[in-house]
């Protein structure tokens, strides 16, 4: 199922859920809403699932508006992060609910249960009570209480933020499987941008109920129209300096105080003679070289297959990933080389990207 | 990103007006506040205009079936030049003043003070034992002070006195005030202390050892900490209980109806429940007692009204977290 | 001259001083404690020394000669009568109607203003609050009224009139309504608003939310509104009394004023019998179920005196 939000606002009094959203998702499309806490994920999830109203605007499903649709004629599943499971009903009753609210045979719900149980791994654990469950079966209970009902759309809302990192990386991968195999449309809420990155087809970027960007996770990475989604997306994040940038021999040099780099010219055009712009590098695309510029190492955290170095150049800080066996102190000089392919440029007024528009 | 290319307005149509939907949504919200929604009409709003048409006619058992005539406020004037009704009014004060004072404030904050002192479930203990006359059931809980204050050879008091050279007497006749304020105030008292206790286990704990380890007597600490800490509680439960007291006459009637002789021990609301619904004479004044009970009823009104707004109970209501019905 | 510190940064000395003051300010404590709940010991004592003695002067029994002692189960003889099994049936219905009514009405109304949005629901939240404040014995007088004309109605009249059991129960009910739908409130206030929403999604009605999902997981707040409401049905004097006549729909405490009379000797022994007959529930319920009468108490309920 396709759908669409225009325009979708959501606003309590003086507090703004959402602002004006817009955005399409096609038919077994995999969308994840990425952003920080209280940036309105959850308010547009929960429009979407027709639970809360929306101030202005619109959804559609598949063309259709459903704005007044009940939750329960909606026909999507929804994974919480809290689980939301009823605490006093078995496993098998919990999955059923939503069979037993439609009015399914005894023998078919029966049948519908077992089988999304056992695809989710928990069929002998049909009799217990949630509190029974250890947090990664709930999950999975919560999960196939969404499906059981076979949905044209599911929603997540941080489905994994309460499961420990190792159980977090195998049901990631499990429920982007699942959502492939059955192709359902599907929307994931998450702050974790890894998540994000790794499971979605196209990555929704929020912050304070506006939608920042939508694209998908290489185009996110490589080519962020915002400073905001610069800095949001991405670990460890994006670098950021004020730098001018002046034409100079046919050559565009980007300068400040103790740093002057060349970058390409199709950059380079588009930020030079505005006065101050912001210049953008994420770490791995700084390098330590034999020269280059200069600058001095002023905080070293072991990352454990990195080290994340802390270099200041004049007033500004930039990090780098380095090598670990180098064996780096605070205090040493070293010298940075930028891979200047990768820097970006945005406006300091707008925080609008000067490259991507 | 994703721009749509066709307009909203061509679909709207489709759907059914947002009015209608929140007036379904409202339908099915008053489905669910129906039964207690007809509960309150017929047995509060109702009775409330009742009380205030009867109090302005003449209506009693004598006329019951013949047509009643409308008087105005003749009844609120025969109410003021009553024989009695400085006694009664007195009778009101001290009633209200006497216990509150003594008992469900003055009482209810030494006893929330000494059970929170002790071990806890010895306070817990303690705290149970005073709630016992609250549940007990108020015919049974009379009869109980009955005994205790009735003549000789059977009062226990004149039991346990007489050790001591007392007299014995009829307590419950000689001293009938004594006894109603004891009642009511042994009742009363176990409200206080268990809002007083739960107010002061939760000051935090700190206050108190600073102030101990400033050297501060207990005396002292009471005075300067716990007292100014539980000062809403304080508030809450003198205003309350004022309005409580005021319109409670169930163990006044219970224990003397109102006696010995005339209007000693009669209070307004046990006046307007005499007159209006229960007398020696089967001559019920409907009228007269309503207007007499129109009065307390007026004066709870305001004071609920004064309630919400002093101690802001509406802040404390939350807004539910689904839209739809 | 320095002092050693003790634990917890006290001198020594001040220490023991502040150890010795504690002990002797708690034994104050307990003492006045123990003073103050002689009147409720004294009157349990002898309700229950009366049950079993011919008389008694103050809390001694005293036998047909005059003497101490003569313990005797004569008194319990009424329960031979049907009459008292009579009575003991009404209280029982009016505190069972009572933890039905209150229970079914207060959690429905209670649900709606704690969970759902609509037009009028601070006005009926303002309401609830005020009623709670408000002294509903004061309204009798004008709801014998209304009771006599729900007498005259055809098919309610004679269950729910003046002078039935079922006006009674209903006017308690009411009575009891604003506490009850503002403690369930309170209950529903504290429940998961993701489970809510995911029963609507999967399909349920608002109503089978509240009967399947939300209603189960209160249960102790219902157990607990229950016990409360049961209490004071079972208690029940002044309703009872002032709308009911003769001893047909008279429950166990109009029964036992009934006995004590004004103008005839009193049998106070077996007056003492019923009373205790009356209070055993009572007891019963008080020590299985103190805590949560407790928190009750505490969470909302009205003074009373
Ligand atoms: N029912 C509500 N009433 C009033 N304000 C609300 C309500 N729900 C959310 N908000 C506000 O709307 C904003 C967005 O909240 P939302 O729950 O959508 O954030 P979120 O992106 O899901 O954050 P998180 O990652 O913490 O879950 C917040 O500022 C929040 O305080
Ligand atoms: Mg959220």
């Amino acid at each position: 199922m396709k759908v669409e939000l225009e325009n979708l606002t959501k606003r309590w009094g003086d507090v703004v859920g959402a602002d004006s959203i817009n955005l399409e998702i096609q038919d077994g499309e995999f969308v994840a809403f990425l952003g920080p806490s209280g940036c309105g994920k959850t308010t547009t999830l929960l429009m979407v699932a027709g639970i809360y109203k929306p101030t202005e605007g619109f959804i559609r499903f598949d063309e259709r508006i459903v704005n007044q649709m009940a939750p329960k004629d909606r026909n999507v599943g929804m994974v919480f992060q809290s689980y939301a499971l009823y605490p006093h009903m078995t496993v098998f009753q919990n999955i059923g609910y939503p069979l037993k609210l439609k009015k399914v045979p005894k023998e078919e719900m029966q049948k519908r249960v077992q089988r999304v149980a056992d695809m989710m791994g928990i069929g002998h654990l049909l009799d217990r009570k949630p509190a029974q469950l250890s947090g990664g079966q709930q999950q999975r209970v919560a999960l196939g209480r969404a499906l059981v009902k076979e949905p044209q759309l599911l929603l997540f809302d941080e489905p994994l933020s309460n499961l420990d990192a190792r159980l977090r990386l195998s049901m990631r991968s499990e429920i982007k499987r699942l959502q492939m195999e059955l192709g359902i449309t599907s929307i994931y809420v998450t702050h974790d941008q890894v998540e994000a990155m790794t499971m979605a087809d196209r990555i929704a970027v929020m912050k304070d109920g506006r939608l920042q960007a939508y694209a998908p996770p290489e185009e996110l990475y490589d080519q962020p129209r915002t400073l905001f989604v610069a800095g949001f997306v991405g670990n460890p994040p994006m670098n950021f300096m004020e730098v001018e940038v002046d034409r100079e021999n046919g050559d565009y040099h980007a300068r400040r105080e103790g740093f002057d780099v060349v970058v390409p010219p199709d950059r380079g055009e588009k930020a030079a003679g505005r006065g101050k712009v912001i210049l953008g590098i994420r770490p791995e695309d700084v390098t330590l070289a034999d020269e280059g510029v200069s600058g001095e190492i002023y905080v070293v955290e072991p990352l454990g297959r990195d080290d994340l170095i802390d270099v200041r150049i004049g007033d500004a800080h930039v990090h780098i990933l380095a090598d670990p066996t180098l064996r780096l102190k605070i205090g040493d000089n070293v010298k940075l080389k930028f891979n200047t392919h990768k820097v970006q440029f945005f406006d300091p007024a707008t925080e609008d990207s000067l490259l991507w528009t | 990103m994703a721009q749509t290319t066709v307009t909203s307005e061509a679909l709207v149509d489709r759907e059914p007006p947002s009015r209608w939907a929140q007036f379904r949504a409202t339908l099915g919200a008053w489905g669910f506040m129906a039964p207690a929604g007809v509960l309150v009409l017929v047995f509060f709003f109702i009775p409330v205009i009742i009380l205030f048409v009867v109090s302005m006619t003449d209506l009693s058992s004598s006329n019951f079936s013949e047509p009643w005539t409308f008087i105005g406020l003749e009844n609120y004037a025969r109410l003021f030049r009553d024989k009695f009704f400085p006694k009664i009014l007195t009778n009101t004060f001290r009633y209200v003043i006497l216990t509150l004072s003594f008992f469900n404030v003055g009482l209810a904050l030494v006893l929330a003070l000494l059970t929170t002192h002790i071990e806890r479930r010895a306070g817990f203990f303690f705290r149970m034992m005073w709630l016992l006359p609250r549940i007990t059931p108020s015919v049974v809980y009379i009869l109980m002070w009955r005994r205790i204050a009735h003549q000789p050879p059977f009062g226990i008091i004149n039991q346990l006195l007489s050790p001591f050279g007392v007299e014995p007497r009829y307590w419950l006749f000689e001293r009938p005030w004594l006894f109603v304020i004891l009642v009511n105030g042994f009742v009363g008292a176990s409200f206080g202390m268990i809002l007083f206790s739960s107010a002061i286990e939760a000051i935090p704990r700190d206050y108190i050892t600073a102030a101990k380890v400033d050297g501060a007597s207990t005396l002292q600490i009471i005075r300067d900490i716990t007292i100014p800490m539980i000062r809403w509680p304080l508030l809450f439960v003198t205003t309350y209980q004022t309005l409580s007291l005021l319109t409670s006459f169930e163990y006044i009637l219970l224990l003397t109806e109102g006696g010995p002789g005339l209007f000693t021990t009669e209070v307004w609301a046990l006046t307007a429940y005499k007159r209006a619904l229960k007398t020696y004479f089967g001559h019920n004044q409907w009228g007269y007692g309503a207007a007499w009970g129109f009065i307390l009823v007026f004066i709870g009104i305001v004071l609920a009204f004064v309630y919400l707004r002093v101690f802001r109970f509406n802040e404390l209501v939350q807004e539910p977290k689904i839209d739809v019905l | 001259m320095a002092t050693t510190v003790g634990p917890k940064g006290y001198g020594v000395e001040a220490g023991r001083l502040y150890a010795a003051r504690r002990v002797f300010n708690s034994s104050i404590a307990y003492i006045l404690l123990v003073i103050s709940i002689i009147p409720i010991v004294i009157g349990y004592a002898w309700l229950i020394i009366a049950t079993f003695s011919y008389r008694t002067e103050g809390l001694l029994p005293i036998d047909a000669d005059g003497n101490v002692g003569g313990w005797t189960l004569r008194n319990w003889a009424f329960l031979n009568d049907p009459a008292i099994w009579h009575v003991t049936l009404n209280s029982l219905v009016i505190a069972l109607g009572m933890v039905i009514g209150v229970g079914f009405v207060s959690s429905l109304a209670a649900y709606a203003l704690s969970r759902m949005n609509f037009s009028g629901r601070k006005g009926f939240l303002s309401l609830t609050l005020i009623l709670h404040a408000f002294p509903s014995v004061t309204l009798l007088i004008a709801i014998f009224f209304v009771l006599n004309f729900i007498s005259k109605l055809p098919a309610l009249g004679p269950r729910f009139g003046y002078n039935t059991l079922g006006g009674v129960a209903l006017v308690m009910i009411s009575l009891d309504l604003p506490l009850g739908v503002w403690l369930m409130k309170g209950f529903f206030d504290n429940l998961s608003w993701d489970m809510e929403r995911a029963a609507l999604i999967d399909g349920a009605s608002r109503f089978r939310v509240w009967w399947e999902i939300i209603l189960p997981q209160i249960k102790p707040g219902l157990a607990a509104l229950a016990i409360f409401e049961f209490l004071s049905g079972w208690s029940a004097f002044l309703i009872p009394f002032t709308f009911t006549v003769g001893t047909r729909v008279a429950n166990l405490p109009v029964y036992l004023r009934q006995l004590i009379s004004d103008t005839a000797p009193t049998n106070w022994n077996q007056v003492a019998a019923v009373g205790l007959f009356q209070l055993i529930p009572v007891l019963v319920f008080f020590i299985f179920t103190q805590e949560m009468l407790l928190s009750i108490y505490s969470g909302g309920a009205k003074g009373g005196t």
